[in-house]
C-alpha cells in the first residue's frame, strides 16, 4: 500500500504539499517576520519590500505573516472538525448497517430529513440563531455535514458486510465487536481515508466560504477567508490582497484533493 | 403502490423538515420579540417588549406557534418580514426569480461543458488532453467559489472592462456570475462522468458493438454515454439544489438581489419570518431536484439497482 503511494506521482505531489502546509502551520511563529495582528496605520498598503515580503494590508499588517498564521486556522479548525465528523459518521453509520431493523429505519429517515438541507443553509440557520464564532462555526458545520458522513460510512459497511469473509468470522465464532472492530473496519480503513482526505478539503473551502460572508471570525483573525472578506473593500486599489488568500486556500484544498484522489486511483484502479 | 410509498416518504421528510427548519429558526439566543423591540425603539423597556410579544403571539407554546406558521405556511402565508414589514411570500418571489435565472444561467454551461468534456477525457485517456482537463478539474473543486468570482470581476470588470463590477437585469450581467456558479459543478461532474465512461469503456457490450461494424463515436454516444449518464443525472440534480443554496456566496460577490443574499442580510438582522421561509424554501427546492433526479434516472434506465446512492458533500 504504502509502496504504491510513493509510486503514484499525484500522491506524492499531494503528499508533500500536506506536508509543506503542516510544517508551516507548526512553525508559523518562526517562519512569520512580524506579529501578524500588529496594527500600524502609518504603514499601510506598502508595496513589496524586504521587511514586508508581500507587503501590508489596509491596516498595515504584515500579508506575508498573516498568510503564515492563516495555515494554522484553517488546518486547526478542519482536522478538529473532520475528527468529530469521523467519529459521529463511523459509529453512527456502522452501528446502522450492522445492527439494521428499527434502529436503521430510524437513522434512515433522521438522515433524509438533514439531507434536505444543504450544509451552507444549515450553517447560515445555525449561525443566524447561535451567533457568530468560530466554536458556533465549527458546531454548525459538524451539524450540517454529519449526515453525509454517516450515509457514506453507513453505505461502505453495508456492501463489506455481505462479504464472505464477514460470514467465515461469524462461523468460526467471532462476536459482532470482534467483526466490526477487528475485520470491517481495519478493512474499510483505506476507503475512508480517501473520504476523509477529500472531506478536509471541502471543510477548508467552506470555512472560507462561511467567513468570507462575515460568520465566524473577525476581522482581527488572520483567517484567509476573513483576509479575503477584508480585502474586497479595496478590490480596486489593490487586488493582491485578494489574491494571495485565496491561493492559499486553493494550494490547500488542491493538496487535500490531490492526496484523496490518487488514493482512490490505487484503491479502485478499475476506474481509472 | 411503490410510488405512492415514495410520495408518502418524500411527505413525511417534508414535514420534518418544515418542523426542524422552524426549530431551528426558534433556538435563538435572542429573544424573537426583543429582537423586533430593539428594532422599534433604542432602548426598548420590558414593556414593550412584552407588548410585542402578545401582539405577535410569541408568548405561546412552541408547538402552537409551529402548528399556527405551518398551516399558515401551507395557504402561502409566511408571515412578514420585521425588517421590512412586507410579507415574506412577496419579498421571496422577486429574490427566487433572480436566483433561478442565475442558477438557470449556471445550469447552462453545465449541460454543454461537462458532456464533451468528460468524453474527451476519457477518449484522450493518458494523453494531452486528459491530463490537462484533468489538471483543470482538480484546480476547479479545490476553488473557493467568491475568490474565482472576484479574480473574473479583477479580469473581465476592472483590468479589462467588458462587464460591470456591479450589474443586474440584462444577459450581460448573468454571464460572470453564473460561470462562477458552474465551475466547481462542471469539474466535479466531468470527473464523474469520466471515470464512470472509462469502466462503461471496458464491457462487453462495448466490444460486442465493436463487432458489428459501428463506428467509435457512434458506440461512445449511443451506448457508452447512455450508460454512464445515471450518477451525473443524480449529480446534476443534487447539484440544482446545491446551487440555489450556495448562490449566498457568489450573490454576495457580484451584489446579485437573488434569494441567498437575501437570506445572509436576514440572518444578521436576526429577521425570523425570513430565516424561516427561506430554509423552507431552500429546503423544498432541494428535496424535489433531488425527487425529479431520482424519477429521471429510473426513466433513462429502468433496471436501475434501487438503493445504489451516490453520496457527494457539498
Amino acid at each position: 500500500m504504502l509502496k504504491k503511494i510513493f509510486r503514484n506521482p499525484q500522491a506524492v505531489i499531494g503528499l508533500v504539499m500536506i506536508l509543506f502546509i503542516t510544517l508551516i502551520a507548526l512553525l508559523a511563529s518562526v517562519l512569520a517576520p512580524h506579529d501578524p495582528m500588529a496594527v500600524n496605520i502609518s504603514m499601510k498598503f506598502l508595496s513589496p519590500s524586504s521587511e514586508y515580503p508581500l507587503g501590508t494590508d489596509q491596516l498595515g499588517r504584515c500579508v506575508l505573516s498573516r498568510i503564515i498564521y492563516g495555515t494554522r486556522y484553517s488546518l486547526g479548525i478542519a482536522i478538529p472538525i473532520l475528527f468529530f465528523l469521523a467519529v459521529i459518521g463511523t459509529t453512527l453509520g456502522t452501528l446502522g448497517a450492522w445492527l439494521g431493523g428499527w434502529f436503521d429505519r430510524r437513522l434512515t429517515i433522521i438522515c433524509n430529513i438533514f439531507m434536505a438541507f444543504p450544509p451552507l443553509v444549515v450553517v447560515l440557520a445555525l449561525i443566524g440563531v447561535l451567533g457568530q464564532g468560530i466554536l458556533n462555526l465549527i458546531v454548525a458545520i459538524i451539524f450540517s455535514m454529519w449526515v453525509w458522513f454517516v450515509k457514506v460510512i453507513r453505505s461502505y459497511v453495508l456492501i463489506e458486510k455481505n462479504k464472505d469473509y464477514v460470514v467465515a468470522s461469524e462461523i468460526v465464532g467471532c462476536n459482532s465487536a470482534q467483526i466490526l472492530l477487528r475485520h470491517i473496519l481495519p478493512n474499510l480503513f483505506p476507503v475512508m481515508i480517501v473520504y476523509f482526505s477529500t472531506g478536509v478539503a471541502s471543510i477548508i473551502l467552506m470555512i472560507s466560504g462561511y467567513s468570507f460572508l462575515g460568520l465566524g471570525f473577525g476581522t482581527d483573525i488572520p483567517e484567509w477567508g476573513a483576509m479575503l472578506n477584508a480585502g474586497k473593500q479595496c478590490l480596486y486599489s489593490k487586488p493582491m490582497l485578494i489574491v494571495y488568500p485565496g491561493l492559499c486556500i486553493l494550494f490547500t484544498a488542491s493538496a487535500f484533493n490531490l492526496f484523496g484522489e490518487a488514493l482512490r486511483d490505487i484503491l479502485s484502479p478499475e476506474e481509472v | 403502490m411503490k410510488y405512492l410509498k415514495k410520495i408518502i416518504s418524500l411527505l413525511a421528510v417534508l414535514i420534518g423538515v418544515s418542523i426542524l427548519s422552524f426549530m431551528m429558526a426558534n433556538i435563538s439566543t435572542i429573544e424573537p420579540a426583543e429582537a423586533i423591540a430593539r428594532r422599534a425603539y433604542s432602548n426598548p423597556t420590558q414593556e414593550q417588549i412584552a407588548k410585542i410579544r402578545l401582539e405577535k403571539g410569541l408568548d405561546r407554546p412552541i408547538a402552537v406557534q409551529y402548528i399556527d406558521w405551518f398551516s399558515s405556511s401551507l395557504q402561502g402565508d409566511l408571515g412578514t418580514s420585521y425588517q421590512t414589514n412586507q410579507p415574506v411570500v412577496g419579498e421571496m418571489a422577486d429574490k427566487l426569480k433572480a436566483t433561478l435565472s442565475l442558477t438557470g444561467a449556471a445550469l447552462f454551461w453545465v449541460v454543454i461543458f461537462v458532456v464533451p468534456l468528460s468524453i474527451l477525457s476519457a477518449t484522450e485517456k493518458n494523453r494531452f488532453w486528459d491530463h490537462l482537463i484533468r489538471g483543470i478539474t482538480v484546480l476547479g473543486i479545490s476553488i473557493p467559489s467568491f475568490w474565482l468570482g472576484f479574480l473574473l470581476l479583477i479580469a473581465f470588470a476592472i483590468s479589462l472592462p467588458i462587464f460591470k463590477v456591479v450589474d443586474y437585469g440584462n444577459i450581460n450581467s448573468l454571464i460572470l456570475p453564473s460561470i462562477t456558479l458552474a465551475l466547481p459543478v462542471i469539474c466535479s461532474s466531468v470527473r464523474i462522468l469520466r471515470a464512470t465512461l472509462l469502466k462503461n469503456m471496458k464491457q462487453d457490450y462495448v466490444i460486442y458493438a465493436k463487432s458489428r461494424g459501428l463506428s467509435s463515436s457512434r458506440i461512445m454516444w449511443k451506448h457508452i454515454l447512455k450508460n454512464s449518464l445515471p450518477p451525473v443525472v443524480t449529480i446534476f440534480f443534487q447539484n440544482i439544489g446545491m446551487m440555489i443554496a450556495g448562490s449566498a456566496i457568489v450573490e454576495t460577490v457580484f451584489s446579485w438581489p437573488g434569494l441567498g443574499s437575501y437570506f445572509v442580510s436576514s440572518i444578521i438582522n436576526r429577521d425570523l419570518p425570513v430565516i424561516n421561509g427561506c430554509v423552507l424554501v431552500f429546503a423544498l427546492i432541494f428535496v424535489l431536484a433531488n425527487t425529479v433526479g431520482e424519477l429521471t434516472n429510473r426513466m433513462l434506465n429502468p433496471r436501475m439497482i434501487s438503493g445504489k446512492e451516490l453520496v457527494t458533500i457539498a
